[in-house]
Parts: C-alpha cells; structure tokens; sequence
C-alpha cells in the first residue's frame, strides 16, 4: 500500500466532507441518539403498545401503577437498550482503531477473527471448565479477543511482507476459521454448550441482564477513554511508522495501547451479546466519508454511528418476524455484506487516505 | 504470480526437445503429458492407497489393524467384514470422491480467478451449497442430508451473486475475493439463523453435518459425486487447456480462436457443480478446496492447470484427515473441523510467504 503522499495527483476529484462542522454538528447525533433510546424503549413485542410505554416514559402515574409494564420497561427493554448503545458504539469505536493500526479500511473486529478469539474464549470456558458465569465467560472473552488482535496486528505490522488490504482480511479469514475449528472441537465433544451457543453466536441482545451489562461497563469504559486519548497519536498511524515517528509519536507503544483498547472494545462487546460481525467496518467507513481528516472526530463518530445503528438493528429485530425474535447479528450481516461488495468495487476505498487529502 | 508460457500445441513438432513432456497422439488430435505431473499422480494414487488401508484400519472397537485389512479381502468374522465392508470403506469412497471434486473445484475457480486464494469456500460458493442442503433437509423435515441437487443448486445461486456483485469473473481477483467474503458471511449468518429456528437434536446434527462430517455417509451418498466426477472432470480437462492460454493474457486465446467467455463460463459452471455435489456429500471441509490445487501445482510444477493431481491430493487430504479425525479426541471429531485447524494456519503461511 502506498502511503499518502502529496506529490501523487489525486486519482478522483477530491470528495468534500458531507458537511462542514457546526454548532449543528454537536446537535444531530445527541438527537439522534435520544430519538433512538426512546424508540428503543418503547418499541417491542408484547402486550404493551407504543402509547401506553410512551405515557410510562413521561412519568405518567397509572401506567407507573402497572407492574407487568413496570417489569418490561425496566428489567426487559432498559438494559437492552443500554446494551446496543453501549456495545454498538464500542465495536464502531473499535473498528476505526484495527483500521487506523492495520492501515487497512477493510478492517473490523469480526472479519479479522477477533470475535471468534473472542467467541473461543467462552466456548472454552464453558466447555472445558464447565463454568458458566457471566463475570467469567466477560474475562474469557476479553482473553480470546486479546490473543486474536495480537496475532492480527503482528501479522498486519510484519515489515517483511507488506500485505495489502485484501490480504490481511484474508489472512482474518484464516484466523477465524482456525478459531472457529477450535470452538467447533469444543463443542462436537460436549453437549451441554451448543444449545447456548446456537443462539449466542448469531449476536442477540435478548437477555442481558442489568448486572450483566454493569459488569461490563467499566472494561467498555476503559477501552473508549484509551481510544480517545491516544487519538491523536493512533490516527498518525494510518500515516505509515516514518511519519509518525517524525510527527513525535512512538509507534510501537501507540499500537500496544490500542490493541488494548480493541481488545477491551470487540471482547466486551462480544462477552455480552456474540459476535456482531461488520458493526465496525460499517461505522468506521462511514465516519471516515463524514470527517476525512480527524481521527478523534472519527473515533467519536463511529462510535455514535455503531451504537445508532445496532440499536436500530436491535429494534428491526423485535419486529421483523414477530412475535418471534430475529438475532440483530444476522440483520447486521445482511447490511454489512452488500456494504463490503460496495467498498469492494469502488476504487478509491481501498485505501484510508486519498493521495493529496492531507 | 509469473508462470512460465505453457507448451502450446501448434502442430510445429518441437516437442522432442523437451524431455520433461510426452507428446500423445491420436489421428490428428495431439496432447502433451507433463512426465512431473504423471509421476505426481502415481504418488498420490499410492498415498490414497496407504490412505484407504488406514481408514480402514482404525476405528473403535477390536476390528484395527491387520485384522481389518484382512477383513477387507473377506479373511475374518463376519461381524468384521461387515464394520469394514458396510462402514468404514463406503466412508472412505464417499470421502475421497468429496475431496476430489473439492480439490478439481477449486483449482478451476483458482484458475479462472487468477489468484491462488480464491476458492470456493471462501468465495461463498461452499456456503451457498450448504444453505441450499440444509435448506431442502429442513424443508423435507426429516432434517436428514438427502437431495443431491440441493448443494449443486444453493451453490450455483451463491456463484451466481458474487459474480453478478463482482462485475466478473477473470480480470479481477481482489474484487472477487472481497465481494465472496461478504456473501459468504451473509449466508452464513443464514444458515446459523436456519439452525436456531430448529429443535435442538436437528439443529445438532445438521449443526455437525455442516462443520464438514463423513460419519454415516456411504456409496449412495458417494454416488451422485462420483457420476459429476466421470461427467464433468473431462469437461473440465478440456476447458482447462484452453483456460490455460488466458494466463498469457487476452489477446493470446482470441488469436488462437479460443472463445474465451464462453470457456469461462463453462469453467465456472462445472467449479459450481462439482464443489455443490462435494459439499453435498460431507459438508463444507474447509480449506481442501484451496490446500489441494496448491500442494498439486507444487508437486506437478507449474505448467498447466494439474486438474487430476488436485483431485487425488483433495481426496488424499480428506480421507486422511478423516481418519485422523477417529484417533485425535475422546469422540470423533469432524473432518471439517480438523481441516479448519490445519487449513487456517496453512493459509496464513501461503498468505505470508507468499510463493504462489
């Protein structure tokens, strides 16, 4: 891959940024957001209609009064809810760091087999030690996560074969499947697991639990606030090592604080609701077509972006094929895959940055 | 990739200065026989011998062994010959006849690709045959693996999206490459969707069936691969000498008057065939489709597209996998999951080495 490089003509007429920031910059996603944990709250199977939750929302007092809405609205819809914000914008977050480190815009946790480390990881713990905790199955997958991004940014940053873009999702793809033939043995030689792990592996926020996602919450937290202090720093990676060592960053230590804040990111987020796979290729392409230029806006972005749309992805699920649910993961794969053919054929993505765009 | 030109045969008789080359005459019609690559499929054809008497040999209970091999050629109880006769070597057909169209299915689409990388699992092609097999076996509900053009069939719809998706087949590699991995992760998706949805004993073994799985199958199941195999490996002989030409670029074929497209076209729809009857047979093995044809080109050399030496090595590769599948765990572990385990890595070798 080339790096960018401004004496290069640019191949196609340089694309504005959609639009320029603003004080309405700030404001469109916070609304968005709101509108969206609204809907989510609010939207759902069951007896209980748009209205009568909206009248729950707003605090009015018969509908407070009713124990069974009282139940769905706060130990059902709300942790959902909280769950798709959270580990949507958490795997956007984390697919713009994999595509800043790798410098590879087809990078995303799922394609690169940290989620099926991260999925090893619980199968692993449930079948070999026949554990079955949630704090457990959370530091299994943030193990299986770490080992899996490890090998993905020692096989992306070997300087001896540069690989291209293609050929490091490949090389995902050859990762994924070796994890997935490992958790395949695991679980053709028990048969407590696959009945869970039927379910969980299609990536479905039905039946998180409040204390679950608390859990969870600090390791989320921890891995966006050191994606965003070393923003600046991981953004210089996408620039190639010579420059960001010339721009003052140290490259190597910048990678090892951001496989930590993948690994804390993707393992988090799959500990809780499976392996949601194309959630961070998706955010981060799109936050880079927003804001070309800086990766902290990006990162801010495709966090927004990725909890925007699984929450949407979540809503979809509860009604596309009532009363039964549909796994929010299938409905990202179907999303995500049409995505990867655009990126795929439109020349100009195969790379983070445009020759002359910085 | 650089490929030295592949010996032509234009009538001018200059074959006898290369000696690694046996010309073949027949009337008017000539072809060459590399002399590598026969002796390639003599060492394979003796690994697969060695392989079926092992598959024979090992497995539970006492019939192992010499006792087993001999039970083979009718010496032994009858309760032996029956294990070896009705189980273990029916398995062992079924599995090699998979492998081969695995291995012939993926050297074609490696061949028509121009990239050693795109095979039909990851192109999407093998997923594709799966959610058609366990799409027909639901819907039949007897969630057994039966109809043999339910694989063929799903594959054929998945080769025909990524195509259409990929613009095409031949001049772009990559895109192929991309545009498969999308829609193979969609189907899959699909197809774990499909397993939720069914009761847990089902969902269990067709679960198992689509790791890639040889217990249980037999020569009926052998069978329909074996007559895509005697009908479409000549096609595919024939095709692949003219796809041959494409690698000295376009101009090269259009001059000699070969047409191409349509050689593509057919190259394309006996890869699909072939890999949706394999897959219909044990499931999607993962990685045969792509470690066969490398390993072939490896041992018969470079020149021309070494068809037959993938089908052996693909055969050779799961049937012994297979096997080894019997020894390595407490219960049988699926041929497929043993070839993932050995196939990721072996890819990630081809990707960082890059000698292909």
């Amino acid at each position: 891959m080339k790096n960018a490089s401004a004496t290069l003509p640019p191949k196609q007429p340089t694309r504005t940024p959609l639009k320029k920031r603003s004080a309405m910059s700030v404001w469109v996603p916070l609304l968005s957001l709101a509108f969206l944990l609204a809907a989510s709250m609010v939207i759902g199977g069951g007896e209980h209609g748009i209205w009568q939750s909206a009248k729950f929302l707003l605090g009015n007092a018969e509908a407070r009064a009713n124990d069974h809405l009282h139940m769905v609205m706060t130990t059902l819809r709300l942790p959902r809810t909280l769950v798709a914000l959270s580990a949507g914008a958490a795997l956007g977050i984390a697919g713009c760091l994999l595509q800043s480190i790798t410098r590879n815009p087809l990078a995303d946790p799922g394609l690169m087999g940290v989620n099926a480390g991260a999925a090893l990881g619980v199968v692993a713990l449930i079948s070999l030690f026949g554990v079955d905790s949630s704090s457990a199955s959370i530091v299994a997958a943030l193990l299986g996560a770490l080992g899996a991004s490890l090998i993905v940014v020692a096989i992306a940053s070997s300087t001896k074969n540069k690989l291209t873009p293609l050929h490091l999702v490949l090389a995902g793809v050859a990762l994924a499947a070796t994890f997935r033939g490992a958790t395949s043995f695991l679980l053709t030689s028990s048969d407590v697991s696959y009945d869970r792990y039927r379910y969980w592996i299609l990536g479905s926020l039905s039946g998180i639990s409040t204390g679950e996602f608390l859990a969870v919450l600090p390791i989320f937290a921890l891995g966006i606030a050191l994606a965003l202090i070393f923003a600046r720093p991981t953004g210089a990676l996408a620039l190639g090592d010579d420059v960001a060592t010339a721009l003052g960053h140290r490259p190597a230590t910048t990678r090892v604080v951001a496989i930590m804040a993948v690994t804390c990111l993707a393992g988090a987020a799959v500990a809780l609701c499976g392996p949601i796979a194309f959630l961070g290729l998706l955010a981060a392409f799109v936050a880079r077509r927003i804001e070309p230029e800086k990766f902290s806006v990006q990162l801010l972005l495709a966090g927004w972006i990725g909890g925007c749309v699984l929450i949407l992805a979540d809503i979809g699920a509860r009604v596309i094929i009532r009363p039964y649910e549909a796994p929010a993961g299938v409905i990202l794969a179907v999303i995500g895959g049409p995505l990867l053919i655009v990126i795929a054929r439109s020349r100009g993505m195969m790379t983070l940055r445009r020759p002359g765009g910085h | 990739m650089t490929h030295p030109m592949p010996e032509l045969s234009t009538g001018l008789n200059r074959h006898h200065l290369h000696p690694d080359v046996w010309t073949v005459r027949a009337g008017s019609y000539s072809f060459l026989v590399s002399k590598r690559a026969s002796a390639a499929v003599v060492g394979l054809g003796l690994l697969l011998f060695v392989s079926a008497c092992l598959s024979v040999a090992v497995g539970s209970g006492e019939t192992t062994g010499f006792t087993a091999v001999k039970a083979l050629f009718g010496e032994g109880t009858q309760v032996q010959t029956q294990i070896v006769q009705v189980l273990r070597l029916p398995r062992f057909a079924a599995g090699a006849a998979a492998g081969a169209a695995l291995g012939v299915a993926g050297c074609l689409i490696q061949t028509l690709a121009r990239n050693r990388l795109a095979t039909p699992d990851i192109i999407g092609v093998n997923d594709g045959a799966v959610a058609g097999v366990l799409l027909v076996a639901i819907a039949s509900s007897a969630a057994a693996i039966g109809a043999w053009w339910a694989g063929p069939a799903g594959a054929a719809v998945a080769a025909a999206i990524v195509v259409a998706a990929a613009g095409s087949m031949g001049t772009t590699g990559y895109r192929v490459l991309v545009v498969g991995i999308g829609v193979a992760v969609m189907l899959d998706s699909l197809v774990q969707l499909t397993l939720a949805r069914q009761d847990l004993d089902a969902a269990r073994s067709l679960y198992t069936w689509s790791l890639g799985y040889l217990n249980g199958r037999d020569y009926s199941s052998a069978l329909p691969v074996a007559i895509g195999l005697a009908v479409l490996l000549p096609v595919a002989l024939a095709v692949a000498r003219r796809l041959n030409l494409s690698r000295l670029g376009e101009e090269v074929p259009t001059t000699l008057g070969v047409p191409l497209n349509r050689v593509r076209f057919a190259a394309l729809i006996v890869a699909v065939g072939l890999a949706g009857l394999g897959v219909g047979v044990g499931g999607p093995i993962a990685f045969i489709a792509l470690a066969a044809p490398i390993i072939a080109s490896r041992l018969a050399g470079p020149r021309g597209v070494p068809l037959l030496v993938s089908a052996l090595s693909g055969a050779a590769l799961v049937t012994l996998c297979d096997t080894l599948g019997r020894v390595v765990g407490a219960a049988e572990v699926p041929v497929g999951v043993l070839t993932s385990l050995l196939g990721g890595p072996f890819l990630l070798w081809v990707l960082l080495t890059r000698k292909v």
